[in-house]
């Protein structure tokens, strides 16, 4: 029994120190970015590693050349819209096909999965093209459209639903509950986990998206934190400081969204069932 | 694809699973399907910018002949073979651990471990970059603590580099991944695991035996992405190694030039030939096709 | 649907719709925040007070960004969005010209070329017609730390009518007796192939836009330097832009060779002011090599589909062809040297920098500017500087030159066509 116990003890520290070396490992260019944040772009380059004095200066440069109020908003907006319609669309065509029947299902389902890999750059022209005679050519619309129906989440929720129990949906609809019912009063909070893993990754993808947004977005007005920071961080010479700065201020929204979905992980869906 | 999914007796045409898919295929019919068929239409073109005409078949006849294709081929098959494997592993062991409700901090770890994903592609090649350089961080650390005598040649050795963007890859991504197998976990009934432990199946065998097999719908899922993520690798090979000035090479002797960094490279750095661009992303849609085939053939078979 | 139906639909659906912006005014893409952006942006105010109605609107992109936005909107002939000013880099101007004929409008007819660099003018002249609005030069020079030759034996003297094999042995000495390399040089970058060639006439296309690789005097003679940089090892290695401003900028290297742009960012650092000072290029040993040559610079071109066609170029006239005093600023504000040649004769241009030792570097840079050889840079030049600086490693293990070339030249053909 003692040596179980120690086997266990030495496994235990093991584990904890993996872990720290991942922790450590993932945060350490995060740190780096605040601490870059925080220096000047001479300093920065020499790859000074301690926190300096030029932050106010950073920021003061970051706000006077970039409209943050305006650039932020548009993120924004264009995140959660996209988020709320992929989760909403994906998810109930992920269920969708793994739930109903129908002769053309796998066709279908294959073609979409097909669709999953081409490479966005061999697309991009003939959706400009598209979106040109449409009239969407720099709107927030045309960012959003394309990404709604995301074939990826759609492949996500159906291997998910695969794990999710018939015998609830067998025993709504004995209770007379109608299919949209079943689909939004059980299946919704039964998946919340699924549910929160997508959605960080919708959000984290739509706010950091960069080369469709930057191919249909024309205009100082309409871009987004993304193609700002590209910019700045483009120039001959460029002000990294500046550039941390906004690389910092952009992962905050991501962060937030991440701290307050995870909690899903933890709570889990059985509970819930039973 | 799908020999275990549920196949409730319904009528042939099933109103509900049109309405629940329907919205979905619509859009993807105008904002996917058609690009596609327009951009299969231009590989069939050939010439400059807009000055395009038909050519047939000799875009392909062009790919076996064009070294720098060949290079950019094998080497995504190199990052793909080593990349996708590894990132797996590590994603799918780091979630089992922090799945453990004894382990403490486990919200920290978890969003610690999360964080690379989110960071900025721009911090990230930055702050690469610095560390990578011949006289940078990783070098120091790795003489300092006596596993190599002199700096490792990362930026001018080809073979470096293409560890090095490994590296970076699965740093970037392993966390990411990590989110799904987290997120399927909870869906393992915890009571079947307290049942294996009682009956004294150790930890290791418990992943292997009960977790992994459960976690396959969701680990078919990452692998499929992965390798389609891989194939099409960009991000890291285009900023990392990508030259200053105009022109520039991917990488000490293109070693790391990839299959979307030359599709770019054809469609926007050089001339435009969007007619030969388009042809090279059918053969990423032919190697994703078939590699994605025998990913699924090979989840099915074993669950037989 | 029409697309108006779909359009009203769309914007009906939602509030995120934006309404496109109003006529009427110049709409210009470039791409550095602190240089081009902010000096299109003083022409434009320069412009506004003679000019009350002209309204300018400048949107910045990384330049990578601005190349991709643009060669998407060519290529799909959507004109909705695409701005009437746009800021091409040098090297890919015949590829744009060529590759959409008619997208962009020729300036011959309103434009007095005779005062700029002859080579910029050309560089965009397509069927005799000029198609651009020349704007920076990347006129090259060699920027050298005086503190570190003297150290080495040598004196700024010497430093000015140098040819290649005399810098490698100044290299060797300087690292003798001081253990500072040379230069700061990125293996995967061909920029100094790009400087080395031109400086000899040559470049990778002939004066009819046709591949020359093999036989190609100046491309052998500048693969030659390289490897001799290489093999006799005084460079220090650097793994993109960053980290090559940083080898000078920290003080690891005696010598930058490249366009006069990076004057500035030579100058930002106070402490070394008085130690560097500015000579014209080594020469190569080859038949028609010189002292002078370019290095990246840019130039404003109009697209055809613009609707302030007419101001755009009576804008672009007005300050980049006559305003010598705009010059002046934009030297002084922004370290920028124009390829207009009058510009010398102002103020700035004739005053001499404490921080090059008093040199008249500008009255300098103007001189080599006018002298920089002419050379076609075709359509391929991005194309074609890729498979080059992907060999120059080789160049670095002792493989001969003309192996190189002749490996070079087998990998560019199936490229070029």
């Amino acid at each position: 029994m003692i040596s179980y116990g120690f086997k266990q003890r030495i496994a235990s520290v093991v584990v904890y120190i993996f872990l720290a070396v991942m922790a450590f490992l993932s945060i350490f260019p995060f740190l780096w970015m605040v601490i870059g944040a925080t220096n000047t772009t001479s300093d920065i380059v020499k790859g000074k590693m301690t926190f300096g004095e030029a932050v106010v200066a950073n920021a003061t440069t970051f706000f006077t050349q970039v409209n943050a109020p305006l650039i932020f908003w548009n993120s924004a907006k264009i995140t959660i819209i996209a988020t709320v319609l992929t989760l909403l669309i994906s998810s109930l065509a992920g269920y969708g096909f793994e739930i109903f029947s129908s002769r053309f299902r796998e066709k279908l389902y294959t073609l979409m999965l097909l669709s999953l890999m081409i490479p966005f750059a061999a697309l991009m022209i003939p959706l400009f093209m598209l979106m040109g005679k449409f009239g969407l050519i720099n709107t927030h619309i045309a960012v959003v459209l394309p990404t709604v129906a995301s074939a990826f989440i759609i492949f996500y929720f159906r291997q998910s639903t695969k794990a999710f129990p018939h015998e609830l949906r067998d025993a709504a609809r004995v209770d007379g509950l109608k299919e949209w019912q079943i689909f939004f009063l059980i299946y919704m909070p039964v998946m919340r986990s699924t549910y929160a893993a997508a959605f960080i990754i919708v959000f984290m993808t739509a706010w950091n998206s960069y080369l469709w947004p930057l191919i249909v977005l024309q205009s100082n007005e309409t871009k987004t934190i993304t193609l700002v920071i590209s910019s700045l961080g483009s120039a001959y010479y460029p002000d990294y400081g500046v550039v941390m700065i906004g690389t910092v201020l952009a992962t905050i929204p991501t962060l937030f969204v991440f701290f307050a979905m995870q909690r899903q992980f933890v709570e889990g869906m059985l509970g819930s069932v039973k | 694809m799908s020999a275990i999914s549920t196949r409730p007796k319904r009528p042939r045409f099933d109103v509900n699973g049109w309405l629940f898919v329907g919205p979905a295929l619509a859009l993807i019919a105008i904002f996917m399907v058609f690009p596609i068929l327009h951009s299969l239409w231009m590989s069939f073109q050939s010439g400059l910018g807009m000055r395009l005409s038909f050519a047939g078949l000799k875009n392909i006849y062009r790919l076996f002949n064009d070294p720098l294709f060949l290079m950019a081929l094998t080497n995504t098959f190199i990052f793909f073979l080593v990349q996708v494997p590894v990132m797996l592993t590590l994603a799918l062991i780091t979630a089992a651990l922090l799945n453990n409700p004894d382990i403490k901090f486990r919200g920290v770890l978890r969003t610690a471990i999360f964080l690379p994903c989110v960071t900025s592609l721009v911090a990230y090649t930055v702050l690469f970059k610095s560390m990578f350089v011949a006289n940078g961080l990783v070098n120091t650390v790795l003489i300092n603590l006596g596993i190599v005598n002199v700096g490792i040649p990362w930026m001018t050795d080809p073979f470096w580099c293409r560890v090095m963007i490994i590296i970076a890859i699965t740093w970037r991504w392993t966390g990411y991944n990590m989110i799904f197998y987290l997120a399927a976990m909870q869906n393992i009934d915890r009571s079947v695991y307290e049942a294996a432990r009682i009956d004294g199946v150790p930890t290791w065998a418990r992943f292997v035996s009960l977790t992994v097999p459960m976690l396959k719908p969701v680990i078919l899922f990452t692998t499929v992405t992965s390798t389609i993520g891989t194939l099409q690798l960009f991000d890291e090979v285009s900023t990392i190694t990508g030259g200053g000035s105009a022109g520039g090479a991917a990488g000490p002797g293109n070693s790391a030039l990839t299959l979307s960094l030359y599709i770019y490279n054809l469609t926007f750095k050089f001339a435009p030939n969007l007619g030969y661009a388009a042809t090279v992303s059918y053969v990423i849609v032919l190697l994703v096709a078939i590699l994605s085939f025998l990913q699924f053939y090979a989840a099915r078979e074993r669950k037989a | 649907m029409n697309r108006k139906t779909v359009a009203l639909a769309f914007a009906g659906a939602s509030l995120i719709a934006i309404t496109a912006a109003q006529a009427a005014e110049v709409t210009v893409w470039c791409w550095d925040p602190n240089f081009n952006v902010a000096i299109m942006k003083q022409a434009g105010e320069i412009y506004a007070k003679t000019h009350p109605d002209f309204k300018l609107n400048v949107v910045d992109f990384a330049k990578a960004d601005l190349e991709q936005k643009l060669q998407t909107g060519l290529a799909s002939g959507v004109a909705d969005g695409m701005p009437d000013i746009v800021l091409i880099e040098d090297y890919g101007a015949q590829k744009y010209l060529q590759s959409f004929p008619d997208a962009f409008t020729p300036l011959s007819d309103k434009v007095d070329y005779s005062g700029f660099a002859d080579y910029k003018v050309k560089l965009a002249t397509l069927d005799g017609k000029v198609y651009s609005m020349p704007f920076d030069s990347g006129v090259a020079g060699l920027f050298y730390r005086k503190d570190m030759i003297t150290a080495a034996g040598y004196t700024p003297a010497d430093m000015q009518d140098l040819t290649w094999d005399k810098y490698v042995e100044i290299g060797k000495a300087v690292e003798a007796k001081t253990g500072k390399k040379m230069m700061g040089f990125d293996p995967n970058d061909g920029g100094l192939v790009r400087v080395l060639m031109q400086s000899a006439g040559g470049w990778y296309f002939d004066k009819d836009g046709k591949l020359s690789v093999e036989g190609n005097v100046a491309l052998k003679g500048a693969l030659d330097v390289i490897q001799k940089i290489q093999v006799n090892n005084i460079f220090r290695p650097a793994a993109g832009w960053a980290d090559w401003v940083g080898s000078f900028t920290s003080g690891e290297v005696a010598t930058v060779v490249t366009g006069v742009w990076i004057t500035g960012t030579v100058k930002s650092q106070a402490d070394q002011a008085g130690k560097w000072g500015v000579a014209p290029l080594p020469k190569l040993s080859v038949e028609g090599a010189t002292h002078f040559s370019n290095l990246g610079g840019s130039s404003w071109y109009v697209l055809s589909g613009s609707k302030a066609k007419d101001e755009s170029i009576d804008f672009l006239n007005e300050i980049y062809a006559k305003n010598i005093d705009f010059y002046q600023k934009i030297l002084v504000d922004r370290g920028a040297v124009g390829s207009l040649l009058a510009a010398r004769n102002g103020e700035a241009y004739k005053s001499n920098d404490a921080f090059f030792g008093g040199e008249p570097i500008w009255q300098n840079f103007s001189d080599w500017l006018a002298k920089v050889p002419s050379v076609n840079y075709g359509t391929f030049t991005n194309e074609v500087d890729s498979v080059v600086s992907a060999h120059q490693p080789d160049l670095a293990k002792g493989a001969s030159v003309d192996d190189v070339i002749k490996a070079i030249d087998d990998q560019a053909k199936t490229l070029v066509q």
